[in-house]
């Protein structure tokens, strides 16, 4: 086997053409996804029965399945009914960008919104309890308390979760988008050179995950500063 | 023991020597023998297809006895250099890298590609001369194989174009299908088996003539052999010369396809 160190050198810029649409594709999905997965988890942990299996139900039917059928589903499964072609939808649903960021954001909240309840059920009863002997409402107990502390405990595997939306996005290769993966699927088609290229990609999700890392570590020690390390 | 080889070698030798001139020559044939309509077997186990009649005429021509051996397409090459056979006729495409291990006879099908759009859309993308108009082409989402020689014709002659992608025909046919895309091009045989004759592709039709130009796609499927063997080599080219003339290719094409695909006077569905 031969191995093009240069070609390596030469298709990073190709790729990085890509980097754009790849962070795109996460801010948007992870956007949409938290603020669908607060809403989820809200009817996750209320006490009316109708909310929480709804909700239990589309954690389950997102955790179970593969990405990646739930995004051929969305865009190939989904235009074999006549009704969606005419439907108001239908200039969203044609588009493999608007494909992609539903399928990434309807799975990842079904992540995030474990994710958070973990948070939430780590709050220690005690502060709770603190809250109600000092007079707050419920409201000001769940946002003043409840919630940032939740967050606090959230951070290390919400973290994760964003690492993992990051090579999620290169799933959106196989509906025609060129993110990083799309181009460097192409480069490969042209040169018969996958190891080199692959390679190359590889560098720029590995750069891109350390950025992450490291913001979320520093998110996590300015959120942990008033706890004292013993 | 050594006299006794001896003996027995030498003896098949002069039997195989008598044998041998008794027998009409056999030339052995590879292909995939999956690959319909250009080279399958019937349900009842004959070798048919347009490779299979080309292959036929050839042998009628020269007067020799065919073999079919089936090969699988990656090793189809090794397998002739090997000699587990003396002729390829599997649809295989005449390319400067192949040429460099084998030789190829003149073409004897067309390699091509068409462009397929909505009848509905009523598209008129190319001028009297058949060349494309590449304002006709803005605003129109057109679907292409990734890495194809289709690709390579699409960036060199319509390079605003707004393309899209694909790893295949199928996903490429169901978007234009569903409406995704607006145009696609890809090989119209396959195009025609997979997609205009069946309901999904009822609304659909060829809005372009044949794109045939040797520089994007190669001269087109000829049969291949070792190299050295030019004295056959001739005969085969001869053959296919006299069926191209005589109108034997057309009438194979005219067997499974509703066009001619033979290199003289192709004719396109709708020209």
């Amino acid at each position: 086997m031969s191995f093009d160190l240069s070609l390596i050198a030469t298709s990073l810029p190709k790729i990085l053409q890509g980097l754009g649409l790849t962070l795109n594709l996460l801010a948007v999905s992870t956007l949409f996804g938290l603020i669908l997965a607060v809403g989820i988890l809200l009817m996750r942990l209320s006490r009316r029965s109708w909310l929480v299996w709804p909700a239990k139900a589309y954690i389950y039917f997102f955790r179970g399945t593969p990405l990646l059928v739930q995004l051929f589903v969305i865009y190939h499964g989904l235009p074999q009914f006549g009704f969606i072609r005419q439907s108001v939808l239908w200039p969203l649903l044609r588009e493999p960008y608007w494909c992609s960021v539903i399928a990434l954001s309807l799975n990842t909240a079904a992540y995030v919104s474990e994710i958070l309840r973990g948070g939430v059920l780590g709050v220690d009863k005690g502060f709770v309890e603190a809250g109600k002997a000092l007079g707050l409402s419920k409201f000001q107990r769940t946002t003043r308390i409840t919630a940032p502390l939740a967050v606090r405990l959230a951070l290390p595997a919400y973290s994760n979760e964003i690492v993992s939306m990051l090579k999620s996005t290169a799933l959106a290769s196989t509906v025609t988008l060129m993110e990083m993966t799309g181009v460097a699927r192409t480069i490969v088609a042209d040169t018969f050179a996958p190891y080199e290229i692959f390679i190359a990609a590889t560098i720029i999700y590995l750069v891109l995950v350390w950025i992450i890392q490291t913001g979320f570590t520093l998110i996590e020690t300015y959120a942990n500063r008033h706890v004292r390390k013993t | 023991m050594k006299l006794m080889t001896g003996l027995l070698s030498a003896t098949v030798v002069s039997l195989m020597a008598v044998a041998m001139p008794a027998q009409a020559e056999t030339l052995r044939v590879g292909m995939e023998c999956t690959y319909a309509p250009f080279n399958y077997r019937t349900p009842e186990g004959e070798m048919a297809g347009y490779d299979v009649d080309v292959a036929k005429g050839i042998a009628e021509r020269i007067g020799v006895e065919l073999d079919y051996v089936c090969q699988e397409w990656d090793g189809m090459i090794p397998a002739l250099l090997a000699s587990k056979f003396d002729l390829i006729v599997a649809s295989m495409s005449i390319t400067e890298e192949r040429k460099q291990k084998i030789d190829f006879s003149v073409p004897y099908r067309v390699s091509l590609g068409r462009i397929l759009g909505s009848k509905d859309a009523a598209l008129k993308l190319f001028d009297a001369d058949g060349k494309p108009i590449p304002d006709a082409f803005n605003g129109l989402r057109f679907g292409v194989e990734r890495a194809s020689t289709y690709a390579k014709w699409v960036e060199a002659k319509l390079p605003g174009a707004e393309i899209a992608l694909y790893d295949g025909a199928q996903p490429m046919l169901l978007d234009l299908q569903n409406g995704r895309i607006d145009i696609a091009i890809t090989n119209p045989m396959k195009a025609y088996l997979d997609f205009l004759s069946k309901e999904n592709g009822a609304g659909f039709e060829f809005v372009s003539p044949p794109i045939d130009e040797v520089e994007y796609f190669g001269p087109g499927v000829g049969v291949g052999l070792r190299k050295g063997n030019d004295e056959l080599l001739a005969k085969i080219d001869k053959a296919l010369e006299d069926m191209i003339k005589d109108g034997s290719l057309e009438k194979f094409s005219l067997k499974y396809f509703p066009f001619s695909i033979q290199p003289a006077n192709w004719k396109g569905v709708g020209q």
